[in-house]
């Protein structure tokens, strides 16, 4: 094992340094410069520009935009993401509460995602320009189309109401009940996640059987079986492990709506009103863990695709 | 095939990944209600949040307790009172009752409350109480309260679930962080867990003193924000009832043989903000006009699919000195063309701010822009989300704009203070002058005649219809859904769910 390729290990979390700092300025300032007041909100309707004032000064509001950031970095090294205006609690412990039932949810998506993807993009590459394929193709092309909200809504419709076999929304007690709740919402993100990765998984499929190796293999006796799996799959799968890192982001954009939905108390919900509330210790933070998560696991298929590839130097 | 194998086998792993889930079975009299923002605080001083106080007065008692009507006082904690002629004392028997861990509530623990949420750096009432000079235990039973000025809306403002009476003991003791998310309550029920962002669970207090008039053995407030969603779960029989059911939804679940829809009179009042800084709409008649224009019959209809009723004054009906006389201005797109006209207005153009995602809102928005344009004004309607309306709305950058109004207190005087009274905040926003009207609203606050007071709200309710100072658009029920099986299932108009009559049958 060549470990020299893997220097990139070491170096990486230095580059992510100032991508980290450039969205913790960005997130800090956007939040604030959008109209709206979490004193205000706070107050409700009925309040007096006086009691305002007062809320403000108690959060540090009333200081220079410059300052409170500072404030905010200097907790933020120190481990403190501050307290929320609208609970009044630690944003470290709200999303503490909030960060498994997403992660849950993404990593369910993942892996639905998947295990759809690859018997379907494989069915379709070996039976190419067959019923077969154009079926699959239909179908990913479909599931791209319909919005997560309307296919959330008819997949419970079906599913829960019609043949009661999953519960309608929530989060359930126990693991077993949180993997029962989490099937539905899992399976929704899944179905467009997988459509995206079904073209792309195909299609390198597909260059992949009429490579040169392929035909190599074949040519020194191996079955079509053996040749599939051992140099048409691996290789074939590298783009779809970047292709899945690329769309973490747009999978965490996702989940806001899937959790409303299907009310899983996870980070988008808490972002989403955070937002409306003006929240800003919860935004910035929130929005500050979701960059982290696409940086890292950025930084994992990099080093997947590293392992996978013999041929890639990072 | 290899695929084929691989397929069955993700086929079977899927399967056996979905089959583990194990359906809890919840007790039989556990009340599970489905609402769509969970609670963001147990400090009954640190919120302003209706989905906060309609837990509150679950888990908390109150000196003084509204009815089910929402227009009378009943006694809470203070088994009666006496005031004083000048106006100015108030003295409160307490009632022998005790907080859910057993110890007694006493005045002293009242006189604490009363003096936290005035003084409390956190408390976001304190306006509210900056009346009461002190508030004192005279022994264990007898609570003293002395105002800096007669306050015809004291005694209701005590009933505010931020006045939620507290053990000082338990406070001082446990600290002020303790009370957002376990605190202790003398209410029908006590709080067993709060999972933040999914449910608060709640079970039956066994030392309230109302104990035997509770029939349910707890309840479940659960977060379901989509609208669809949540009525789902209660049509699909995993939730018992839900609140904020969709106005376009009514029709279809009244006719579900499993569900009853209750429509409980509010005291939601929906209206027009008129921004009276633009000195076009500073002109009496252009806003006389502009109330005339308006279909108002058309736009409840829309608003509401018919389940809400044509304003006609600030005060919701059936409030407290609600004027039913008050004037309704017909429909007249023509008279309203001609009062403009005689203004010497011509090519009025008003910028109406309307809240994103709110369709309710939006269809209103439309329904309006149409009526106006055959009066000869064009509105252009832009959309921003509701902090930043808001916010518009307090800055000034506005012409038109909706809002509504919920009461949290039966007296008129809050409401009335804040859009006519000339207070700090430009008359909600409108900027509307009448010193006669304020003047009026600062006696009626300390008229202690009831007959006096009502003929002032009288009064001050027709002159503002009269000078259009908003244009009252209408009044909307609560809406919730509840299984069959749900009894005595109520929310009064100021919100207070009666749930201590609740039963699961």
């Amino acid at each position: 094992m060549n470990l020299h390729r893997y220097r990139f290990i070491l170096a990486r979390p230095l580059q992510l340094l100032p991508v980290l700092f450039g969205i913790s300025i960005i997130t800090f300032v956007l939040v604030r410069l959008i109209p709206g007041d979490p004193a205000r909100v706070l107050l409700g309707a009925k309040s007096t520009p006086e009691a305002v004032a007062r809320i403000r000064a108690q959060f540090g509001l009333d200081e220079p935009i410059w300052l409170q950031y500072v404030y905010f970095v200097k907790n933020l090294v120190l481990g403190d993401m501050g307290k929320s205006i609208l609970y009044k609690m630690p944003v470290l412990q709200l999303i503490g509460e909030r960060l498994a039932p997403t992660l849950l949810l993404i990593l369910g998506s993942v892996i639905l995602a998947l295990a759809l993807a690859i018997p379907l993009a494989s069915i379709a590459a070996t039976r190419r320009g067959r019923l077969a394929d154009h079926t699959i193709r239909l179908i990913s092309t479909a599931g791209l189309g319909f919005p997560p909200f309307w296919l959330a809504i008819m997949l419970i419709i079906v599913f829960s109401v019609k043949f009661d076999l999953f519960p309608v929304a929530g989060y359930g007690d126990t693991w077993g009940d949180r993997l029962h709740h989490l099937a539905l919402p899992c399976f929704t993100v899944a179905l467009a996640l997988s459509a995206v990765i079904t073209r792309n998984l195909r299609a390198s499929m597909i260059a992949e059987l009429a490579s040169d190796h392929a035909t190599a293999a074949r040519a020194r006796g191996l079955s079509e079986r053996r040749v599939f799996w051992r140099h048409v799959l691996p290789n074939a799968v590298i783009p779809a492990i970047n292709l899945l890192a690329v769309n973490i982001g747009w999978l965490i954009g996702g989940t806001v709506v899937i959790e409303s939905v299907f009310s899983i108390p996870g980070m988008g919900q808490l972002l989403v009103r955070g937002i409306f509330t003006r929240d800003y210790m919860v935004v910035q933070s929130v929005a500050m863990v979701f960059a982290c998560a696409t940086v890292i696991v950025n930084f994992l298929a990099d080093v997947l695709t590293v392992a996978i590839d013999p041929r890639v130097e990072l | 095939m290899p695929s084929k194998k691989f397929l069955s086998m993700c086929a079977a792993s899927v399967f056996a990944l979905l089959t583990v889930g194990t359906s809890i079975a919840s007790a039989d009299s556990v009340l599970t209600i489905g609402r769509r923002e969970d609670g963001t605080t147990f400090d009954p001083i640190k919120t302003t949040q209706n989905v906060d106080f309609w837990v509150f007065s679950n888990v908390f008692d109150v000196l003084v307790r509204v009815d089910k009507t929402g227009t009378k006082l009943e006694p809470g904690i203070a088994e009666s009172w006496q005031i004083s002629d000048d106006g100015l004392t108030y003295t409160f028997k307490i009632r022998d009752e005790k907080f859910s861990d057993g110890s007694a509530v006493t005045a002293k623990d009242a006189a604490f409350s009363l003096t936290r949420i005035r003084d409390n750096p956190g408390s976001l009432w304190a306006d509210s109480y900056k009346v009461i000079k002190t508030a004192e235990a005279k022994d264990g039973r007898t609570l003293v309260v002395t105002l800096n000025q007669p306050a015809a809306p004291f005694l209701a403002s005590l009933a505010m679930p931020g006045a939620s009476i507290l053990s000082e003991k338990w406070v001082t003791e446990k600290g002020e962080d303790a009370l957002t998310d376990h605190p202790l309550g003398s209410g029908a029920f006590e709080l067993v867990e709060w999972k933040r962002g999914e449910k608060v669970v709640l079970k039956k207090n066994p030392n309230f003193w109302e104990k035997d008039r509770v029939k349910l053995d707890g309840v479940e407030w659960i977060s379901v924000p989509d609208d669809n969603t949540r009525m789902l779960k209660v049509q699909a029989g995993e939730l018992d009832a839900a609140i904020f059911v969709p106005f376009s939804r009514i029709a279809e679940l009244q006719k579900d043989a499993n569900l009853e829809v209750h429509l409980d009179p509010s005291t939601r009042e929906d209206h027009l903000l008129i921004n009276q800084r633009n000195e076009t709409l500073a002109k009496i008649p252009v806003r006389q006009a502009l109330d005339m224009a308006l279909d108002k019959k058309a736009i409840v209809d829309t608003a509401t699919f018919g389940f809400g009723d044509v304003a006609n004054s600030y005060v919701p009906k059936g409030a407290l000195y609600h004027n039913d006389n008050n004037l309704l201005r017909p429909y007249d797109p023509e008279g309203a063309k001609k009062l403009l006209a005689d203004a010497g207005v011509s090519d009025l153009a008003l910028n109406f701010i309307v809240d994103t995602g709110d369709e309710v809102q939006e269809q209103t928005a439309i329904l309006i822009q149409e009526q106006l344009a055959k009066a000869g004004v064009t509105v252009n309607i832009a959309k921003v989300d509701p902090s930043s309306s808001w916010q518009m709305e307090i800055d000034g950058e506005y012409d038109l704009a909706i809002n509504y109004w919920t009461n949290d207190v039966i007296d008129p005087d809050q409401k009335t203070t804040f859009v006519l009274g000339h207070d700090a905040n430009n008359n909600y926003m409108t900027h509307y002058k009448n010193d006669k009207v304020k003047e009026l609203v600062a006696a009626a606050r300390v008229e202690m005649d009831p007959k006096k007071r009502e003929a002032m709200y009288i009064e001050i309710q027709t002159i503002a219809k009269e000078e259009a100072h908003w244009i009252d658009l209408y009044y909307s029920p609560y809406r919730n859904v509840t299984r069959k099986n749900i009894s005595g299932f109520y929310q009064n108009p100021l919100g207070r769910f009666f749930l201590e009559d609740t039963a699961k049958n």
